[in-house]
């Protein structure tokens, strides 16, 4: 296996995108980053693109820059609203993606795609670890379930008409930040539960879900691969330990309504495998992950939530307007292309 | 979570500065505007000892009275303990772990003084055979199963706990739909048991714990009481499958008395259809004294441990031989039918 030369990050603008930049950056050559949106923190080794994976602009991208190595990372699995837009960007985008690396003419012989643990959905009948091989994945009920495995049967079927590109699924487990459904629900004074329901949760820290991706692109692994953190919090004591209240108010039955009322009454949107996961509870076994990539998250489900309770009470940093930074990354870009050209002192000096 | 801000601590007037300093004093709460006299204080804080004090003396009047031990006090002791050790549990908070199946011993624990006065005092079961469960290491129990709710499980794990010489955990599978269901869903978790997966019987068993099943599931609870003590069908025989895969041996265990709990003499299908339920039973009691109708009545029980069929001779590849697996299944279904009539012969009658 010869390590990845020409890295091509897709939706590289969102926070776990430019983590997995940050970390392939020293690592990599030539790192090339696309998105929709101008990436929020500059990154000086990397080139940025403005591309939309609803579009077919990856093959030719790919080809242009002889990309040896795809990181699929344009997935929503964690969105508050579920609409059109949101299956667009992963059906569709994920089938542009995959569009543009199949085929005798792609330089791509690496792809590693992003995925959920919400793709397994939550059921009372699951057993109480999930296995990546487990039956049922895509019989849950919910639109970003049913997104996620409708995206992977493709990255499936494409892994098995190309067997020149070694692809890795790369299923996250539920992360606690600011931005999440889960973070913004714990983040409430009085939690409204589930009334009669308690269930296991496992969590995944934000640099342990970069990490592995990164670690994922770097490799050579196949198939698929649970990620998330050692050992299971109930939701009681996950509420306790952000100091805040549980209130067990939502009716079992007609979850529907219940999630309608908790956005009204709270203003915290809680998609629908969600509802599944704060009634039934899903925790996933990582033993192939440790197994194949001899590595394990850092961070333990006990420390996620601690590290994100002791992160409510401080204030966020500040970040830069996002045009400013997108100018900055410009420069660095052309200070880099000009130096790589040989005359770079002159640029330099020009530039001064 | 509120904290002091940085630049407050040296800026104001002096009263103020006292109030945020650091080496402030603890200063006790304000008291309530209605106290109460101090000796009905005094009262207040003495009367758990001072109710002790009375039952004793009552308990050694009542005995010189009658010649009998009327209130035991070691019963009352322990009764006052389980009240004791719920309170300091109620305060741990977050403060506590459960393995990856939801399982909380210490939780567990508290409750054993109630299952034992169940178990000694209301059922006064006799246990025969309990130094066939191993003392270390893994084993599959297997047991029949009666009686509407699973007293049966709730009696054996009691059993294991109280009676043998190294106290175990015995972690019973559960069918799926229990799991699904509230208040259920959580406490059956907390206290140890998991859902009747393969995979979940695997890992506990390769965890060397102790297994319970039955694997005639809801179709032995739901038999009405003219076909009591016949064992049902013993599903397919996966529990042997596992076994043997595992490695484990199996202990049968044979129980008596939990079919006389709610004599059921009718099973209303329409009613079980519109709830989602297996079975609606119609006792003598339930449904027509509400929930008077879920006290069990106070039957005489016998719990056997019979010799373990060592499984685990076979290789595990033998679990595939569905003509071994089966005949196993049967010599283990033998076994329990057998010490169920024997038992059934020991006791002197229902009640007694």
């Amino acid at each position: 296996m010869t390590p990845p030369q020409r890295v091509l990050v897709t939706g590289v603008s969102n926070p776990l995108g430019s983590e997995v930049a940050r970390r392939l950056s020293t690592q990599v050559p030539y790192l090339f980053g696309c998105d929709v949106n101008d990436p929020v923190s500059a990154l000086e080794d990397m080139d940025f693109v403005h591309a939309d994976t609803r579009q077919s602009v990856i093959g030719k991208l790919v080809r242009q820059l002889r990309i040896d190595t795809v990181v699929h990372l344009a997935v929503v699995i964690d969105s508050p609203r579920e609409d059109r837009a949101t299956h667009e960007t992963n059906v569709i985008g994920t089938m542009n993606v995959l569009a543009g690396c199949a085929g005798p003419s792609s330089p791509v012989s690496r792809l590693v795609v992003k995925s959920s643990q919400a793709v397994y959905g939550a059921r009372p009948e699951y057993p109480s670890l999930i296995v990546e091989d487990s039956a049922g994945i895509g019989r849950a009920d919910s639109p970003v379930s049913r997104d996620l495995a409708e995206l992977e049967q493709l990255t499936h079927d494409f892994a098995l008409r190309n067997p020149g590109c070694r692809v890795a699924r790369i299923r996250l487990g539920y992360r606690m930040t600011r931005e999440t459904s889960l973070g913004r629900y714990l983040s409430l004074p009085l939690v409204p539960t589930f009334a009669g329901f308690d269930p296991r949760l496992q969590l995944l820290h934000e640099e342990d879900a970069a990490e592995a991706i990164a670690r994922a692109a770097l490799g050579d692994q196949e198939g698929v691969f649970n990620v998330a953190g050692d050992g299971v919090l109930v939701l009681s004591q996950a509420i306790a330990i952000m100091g805040a209240r549980a209130t067990p108010v939502l009716p079992p039955y007609g979850r529907w309504a219940s999630r309608v009322a908790v956005r009204f009454a709270t203003g915290v949107r809680i998609p629908a495998h969600m509802a599944d996961l704060l009634m039934h509870g899903s925790v996933v076994d990582c033993s192939r992950l440790q197994t194949e990539f001899g590595w394990r998250p850092t961070y333990s489900t006990r420390a996620v939530l601690d590290a994100f309770a002791l992160g409510q009470t401080e204030e966020p940093i500040e970040s830069p307007s996002p045009p400013q930074e997108y100018e900055l990354q410009v420069y660095l870009q052309r200070r880099r292309r000009e130096r790589r050209n040989g005359h770079g002192s002159a640029a330099l000096a020009l530039s001064r | 979570m509120s904290r002091l801000p940085a630049d407050d601590l040296y800026s104001g007037t002096q009263s103020q500065r006292r109030r945020t300093s650091r080496n402030a004093r603890v200063v006790n709460a304000p008291p309530p505007l209605l106290r109460l006299p101090r000796t009905m204080r005094r009262l207040q804080r003495q009367a758990p000892m001072l109710a002790i004090h009375g039952l004793s003396e009552l308990s050694g009047r009542l005995r010189d009275l009658t010649g009998h031990e009327l209130i035991d006090m070691a019963r009352v002791m322990e009764l006052m303990q389980f009240v004791y050790r719920q309170q300091q549990l109620a305060r741990r908070g977050a403060d506590y772990a459960v393995d990856d199946f939801g399982f909380d011993a210490e939780w567990t624990e508290s409750f054993l003084p109630l299952f034992k006065i169940l178990y000694r005092d209301y059922w006064r079961i006799e246990t025969a055979g309990i130094e066939q469960v191993p003392a270390a290491g893994r084993a599959l129990l297997v047991a029949n199963h009666a009686g509407v709710l699973p007293w049966d499980g709730t009696m054996i794990k009691t059993a294991v706990f109280a009676e043998h010489p190294n106290p175990r955990h015995v972690r019973a599978l559960v069918a799926s739909l229990f799991m699904g269901m509230p208040v259920l869903s959580w406490f059956l978790r907390r206290t140890g048991q998991t859902v009747g997966h393969p995979d979940d019987t695997r890992r506990l068993l390769e965890r060397d714990q102790l297994v319970l099943v039955f694997p005639e599931g809801v179709r032995g609870t739901g038999k009405l009481y003219q076909d009591r003590y016949k064992l049902r069908r013993f599903g397919r025989g996966g529990f042997v499958s596992t076994a043997i895969r595992s490695g484990a041996p199996i202990v049968p265990v044979s129980v008596v008395g939990s079919e006389e709990l709610y004599p059921m003499i009718g099973d209303a299908t329409p009613l079980a259809k519109l709830f989602g339920l297996p079975y609606f039973p119609i006792t003598p009691f339930w449904p027509w004294l509400g929930p008077l109708g879920i006290i069990p009545l106070p039957s005489k029980w016998r719990i056997q441990f019979h010799p373990a069929i060592h499984v685990e001779v076979h290789p595990p590849e033998a679990a595939d031989d569905q003509n071994l697996v089966m005949a196993l299944a049967d010599q283990v279904r033998d076994t329990i039918q057998q010490g169920v009539y024997e038992n059934l012969k020991l006791r002197r009658g229902v009640f007694v």
